[in-house]
C-alpha cells in the first residue's frame, strides 16, 4: 500500500508544486494520473519511489517511510520507475547487461540473476534482442528494454512516467500490453500520461491540476463530471463519439464493440 | 519556392536509410510525413534541410542544384528552419531573448530590430515576456519546445521542419501549438514539414501526407484521398486508421452504405454518420 500524508513539494521556496496531496495506493490497483504540462505529475512519480522528498507530509510505502535513508534502499526495490525517455536510464552496452545491472545492484545472487533477467525479457517480447545495444533499438523497442530493467527486480509497485509520449502506435500499443500483462499477475499499476484513451481501461484516475489531485474516481465518473479543457486536457475519441452519438451505453475502451452491440440489437 | 527530390539515397555504415526517394515539396502546403519508427522519416527531413548528406540522386531548391552532397559534405539549404524532436538539442543559450534572437543577430540585423522581432513571435506563439530572462533550459517541457519552435520562426523559414513537435505536450496545448502553426502557415504562405505518430493530427491538418517504409517512400497524396480513398497504403506501411475514418468504415459496413465525407476531419465524418447512426432509431441509447 502505497499512502501520501499531507505532502507538499517546492523546489524553490515559494513556489509549490504539489500542495496538501493525501491519498492511498492499493496493492493491485491500475491507476492512472493525468493532469496538464506544470501539474506536478513528474514530481509526484519521484516522490513515489523517494527519488524526492516531501517538505511536508510523508510517503509510505508499507512500513517504510520515504524521510528514512535506511527506508530508501527497500523503496526502491519495492517501487519501480521508468521515464519518459529511456535513454535517460541506460548505462551499459547490451540489452542483456542493462537488465542484469539492476539486478547485480540489488545483490541478486548470481544463480537467480539469468532466470531474472530472461523472464523479464520474455515479458516484454524483447528475449531476442538480449545482444543488441540498446542504443540501436527503435523507440518502442528501448522503453521495453528500459521496462524490462525495471520488473525484473520484481516491484510490487510500477510507476511509469509518460513512457509512451515518443513512440508510435505499435510501441504505444505493446507498452500498454505489458502493463496490463503485469497488472493481471497482480502487481500495481501507476501510469502517468497525456495520452487520455490510454485511462479507459484503468480502474481509477486522479486527476492533478497546479499541484493538487482535483478528481479521484473511475473513467466514466472523469468524463461525466469533470470539465477537462480546465486542466489542459481533451475528451477521448470513444467518449466523443459517445457525445456526438447519443449513447447511454457503459463507456467502454472499445467504441467498436459497444456500437457493434447496439446496432445489432435495433 | 520549390524543393524537389530526385531518386536519393542515403546510405550510412553499409546500411540503405533512404532509397530512390523522389518528391515535390510545394509553396504553401502543410505536408505530413508518417511511417513507422525507423522508416526513415527524419533522415528524410535532415536531407531537405542538409543536415545529412545524400549520396545518389539530385537535390535542387528552385531549380538551383544544391551541390557538395555526393562528397558527404553537409549543405545549408536555403530558408529551410529545423525544430529538432528535443528542444535540448538545439537550445544552447542562456536565456529566452538570447536564444530567440540568435538567428538574427548572425544575420546581423539592428538591436531595435531584434526587440521587435522577438516580441512578435513570442506573441504568436502566446509566451509571455516575463520569460524573456529566463535560461530556457530551466523551463518546463512545454515552454522549452515553444521556445525552441520560437527560435526557428523567427527567422521566417520558407519550410519549416517539425519532427515530432508535440511530443510530450499535453493535449490542450498540442491543439494549440498545431492551431497557432497553421495560422502562421496559411497567412505567411509557408510550407511545413510535420513529422508526426500522431495519424488524427496528420488527419486533422496536413494538405498533403508521405508515408515511408523501410527507407523508400511509399505514396505521397492529397491528405484526403489517403486517408478516404486510398486507406489500405496506411496498412501497408503498418500504419493504423484515424479512429474517425475506422468509424466511417464501420458505419458503411454496418449500413451497406457507401458514405462520402467532405473530409477526412473528425467533425465532417461525425456530421456524416451521426444521422444514418439516428436512423436506426439508435440515439440516446437506442
Amino acid at each position: 500500500m502505497l499512502v501520501f500524508d499531507q505532502v507538499d513539494y517546492h523546489y524553490r521556496r515559494g513556489v509549490p508544486v504539489l500542495r496538501q496531496l493525501s491519498f492511498t495506493i492499493r496493492q493491485g490497483e491500475f491507476t492512472s494520473i493525468i493532469g496538464g504540462n506544470g501539474s506536478g505529475k513528474s514530481t509526484l512519480a519521484k516522490l513515489m519511489n523517494g527519488l524526492l522528498q516531501p517538505r511536508e507530509g510523508q510517503v509510505k510505502l508499507g512500513q517504510l517511510n520515504t524521510l528514512n535513508p535506511e527506508d530508501l534502499r527497500g523503496i526502491r526495490e519495492r517501487a519501480g520507475l521508468v521515464f519518459q525517455n529511456p535513454e535517460d536510464q541506460f548505462i551499459t552496452t547490451s540489452v542483456h547487461d542493462e537488465v542484469v545491472f539492476g539486478l547485480e545492484n540489488l545483490r541478486v545472487p548470481g544463480e537467480q540473476i539469468a532466470d531474472r533477467v530472461n523472464e523479464a525479457l520474455r515479458a516484454v517480447h524483447m528475449e531476442e534482442y538480449a545482444e543488441a545495444m540498446p542504443h540501436q533499438l527503435s523507440g518502442g523497442q528501448k522503453q521495453r528494454v528500459a521496462l524490462a530493467a525495471v520488473i525484473a527486480m520484481k516491484p510490487a509497485i510500477l510507476i511509469v512516467d509518460e513512457a509512451t509520449s515518443m513512440l508510435d502506435p505499435q510501441g504505444r500499443q505493446s507498452i500498454l500490453d505489458v502493463l496490463h500483462s503485469l497488472h493481471r499477475q497482480g502487481m500495481t499499476i501507476i501510469h502517468i500520461t497525456h495520452h487520455m484513451e490510454e485511462i479507459l481501461s484503468s480502474g481509477r484516475v486522479l486527476l492533478l491540476s497546479r499541484g493538487e489531485i482535483v478528481f479521484d474516481g473511475t473513467p466514466s465518473a472523469l468524463f461525466g463530471n469533470v470539465s477537462l479543457a480546465e486542466h489542459s486536457l481533451a475528451l477521448p475519441f470513444a467518449v466523443r463519439l459517445h457525445q456526438a452519438l447519443g449513447l447511454r451505453a457503459p463507456l467502454c475502451a472499445d467504441w467498436k464493440e459497444t456500437i457493434t452491440g447496439l446496432w445489432s440489437m435495433s | 519556392m520549390v524543393y524537389e527530390l530526385k531518386d536519393v539515397g542515403v546510405r550510412i555504415n553499409g546500411k540503405d536509410i533512404l532509397q530512390s526517394v523522389s518528391c515535390t515539396l510545394q509553396k504553401g502546403r502543410w505536408i505530413s510525413v508518417i511511417g513507422q519508427a525507423g522508416a526513415g522519416k527524419s533522415t528524410f527531413a535532415q536531407v531537405i534541410t542538409g543536415l545529412t548528406p545524400f549520396c545518389t540522386g539530385e537535390y535542387t531548391h528552385n531549380g538551383q542544384s544544391l551541390p557538395g552532397d555526393r562528397r558527404g559534405k553537409r549543405t545549408a539549404v536555403p530558408q529551410a528552419g529545423y525544430v529538432f524532436q528535443f528542444p535540448e538539442q538545439q537550445i544552447f543559450e542562456t536565456t529566452v531573448y538570447k536564444e530567440l534572437a540568435f538567428a538574427l543577430k548572425v544575420k546581423g540585423a539592428a538591436p531595435d530590430k531584434l526587440d521587435e522581432a522577438v516580441k512578435s513571435v513570442m506573441g504568436q506563439l502566446g509566451l509571455p515576456e516575463s520569460l524573456l530572462q529566463q535560461n530556457p533550459l530551466q523551463l518546463s517541457g512545454g515552454l522549452k519546445r515553444l521556445v525552441a519552435i520560437a527560435s526557428v520562426l523567427i527567422a521566417e523559414p520558407e519550410l519549416l521542419i517539425l519532427d515530432e513537435p508535440t511530443a510530450g505536450l499535453d493535449p490542450l496545448s498540442r491543439i494549440a501549438l498545431l492551431k497557432k502553426l497553421q495560422a502562421w502557415q496559411r497567412e505567411k504562405r509557408r510550407t511545413v514539414l510535420f513529422i508526426s505518430h500522431q495519424i488524427e493530427d496528420v488527419a486533422e491538418y496536413s494538405d498533403e501526407v508521405m508515408i515511408f517504409t523501410q527507407g523508400r517512400l511509399l505514396a505521397h497524396l492529397e491528405v484526403n484521398e489517403l486517408f478516404l480513398r486510398q486507406s489500405k497504403l496506411l496498412e501497408q506501411a503498418g500504419l493504423p486508421l484515424p479512429e474517425p475514418v475506422q468509424l466511417l468504415r464501420w458505419m458503411e459496413a454496418a449500413s451497406g452504405r457507401s458514405l462520402e465525407p467532405a473530409s477526412c476531419r473528425e467533425e465532417d465524418i461525425l456530421r456524416l454518420v451521426r444521422p444514418v447512426w439516428q436512423s436506426r432509431g439508435l440515439h440516446h441509447g437506442g
